[in-house]
């Protein structure tokens, strides 16, 4: 059988010279059984073509949009749809965030701790005098405290002007 | 008068599989056509000026699926792979049907690797059957730019389609 026609219309159809007519005629070709071993490749593109046609949507679709419809059509009621798995991947990640900083925080506090009582101990000598010794303390106290200010500022995400102030 | 169930709500699957094919989501594209169609509902008076709705609906669907893509991550999933499982690539001679569906999975997976353009136009030229007018008017572009995009898809899945059958000689 000679295939000329069809494979000068495939021709064709790779250089975009096609009608809708003539594509609608290589679907249908390639969609009968026996198929040329020679052409029998471009069947799988021209098939998936046609399925891909039958993708549609169900009843359960029609009745949820006729509902938001329904919603839509009431005077004052505008359902704001908060669609929460959009921000799944937000609330984890701030989560995750969270967790760190909270651990990274303790260890600090332990960490921090065991430092200062080092420190008090090297402070102490006896050519500091004692109000010296008050003045260091206190400088560390409030070092502390700041990291511990800006680190719940970070897990909350806001600093205001004031706050900083 | 528009009537919805009449003039818009008929939208929805050509609507729901170009929002599919640039999303690659099934869920991602069903609220998609939802967002649409509701709008369109809501702006029912202006549409009234419309001629053609189906050409209106298309363009703003791919533009809020774009939007969507963008903020999506980056992931070329396969249409098919969020409903089936994947056959094995070494059972799929084996038996006609495997073979079919393994043929259907390179074939969508090529298709959905080209940039938005190009399967976009591919969907509505090969899949949907619009003509060259309607497609430049979806993505406000001109005729002869649809045909070079038509032309590197096209052609991108011949090279694939060839690639694939010279692994099996």
């Amino acid at each position: 059988m000679d295939y000329k026609y069809i494979e000068q219309l495939l021709e064709s159809y790779f250089d975009c010279r096609t009608t809708l007519q003539e594509e609608q005629i290589l679907r249908s070709f390639f969609s009968q059984e026996d198929v040329p071993g020679h052409l029998a490749e471009y069947a799988d593109l021209f098939n998936y073509e046609v399925e891909a046609r039958e993708e549609v949507l169900d009843e359960q679709f029609d009745e949820r949009v006729l509902a938001q419809i329904k919603q839509s059509d009431k005077p004052k009621a505008r359902s704001i749809r908060m669609r929460t798995r959009h921000f799944a991947p937000f609330f984890k990640a701030a989560a995750v965030v969270a967790i760190v900083l909270t651990i990274g925080n303790a260890a600090e506090h332990a960490i921090g701790e065991h430092a200062a009582e080092e420190d008090n101990v090297m402070a102490i000598d006896p050519y500091t005098k004692a109000s010296d010794v008050q003045q260091v303390i206190r400088v560390k106290d409030m070092s502390k405290q700041a990291k511990t200010q800006t680190k719940n500022d970070s897990i909350i995400g806001i600093t205001t002007q004031d706050e900083r102030q | 008068m528009l009537d919805f169930q009449h003039d818009i709500l008929p939208l929805k699957n050509i609507i729901f599989r170009t929002a599919l094919r640039i999303v690659l989501n099934r869920e991602e594209a069903e609220d998609i056509v939802q967002d649409i169609l509701v709008k369109m509902w809501e702006q029912r008076n202006e549409l009234e000026k419309v001629n053609n709705l189906e050409v209106y609906a298309l363009r703003a669907a791919r533009n809020l699926a774009i939007d969507r893509m963008e903020k999506m991550d980056n992931r070329h999933v396969s249409l098919n792979s969020n409903v089936h499982d994947r056959p094995d690539s070494e059972t799929a001679g084996g038996d006609a049907l495997l073979a079919k569906k393994e043929a259907d999975f390179f074939i969508a997976d090529t298709i959905n690797a080209l940039p938005e353009k190009q399967r976009t136009i591919l969907q509505m030229r090969d899949i949907e059957g619009k003509s060259y007018k309607e497609i430049a008017e979806v993505l406000s572009i001109t005729e002869s730019d649809v045909k070079v995009s038509l032309f590197r898809a096209r052609n991108e899945l011949k090279e694939k389609i060839i690639e694939k059958k010279q692994l099996f000689l």
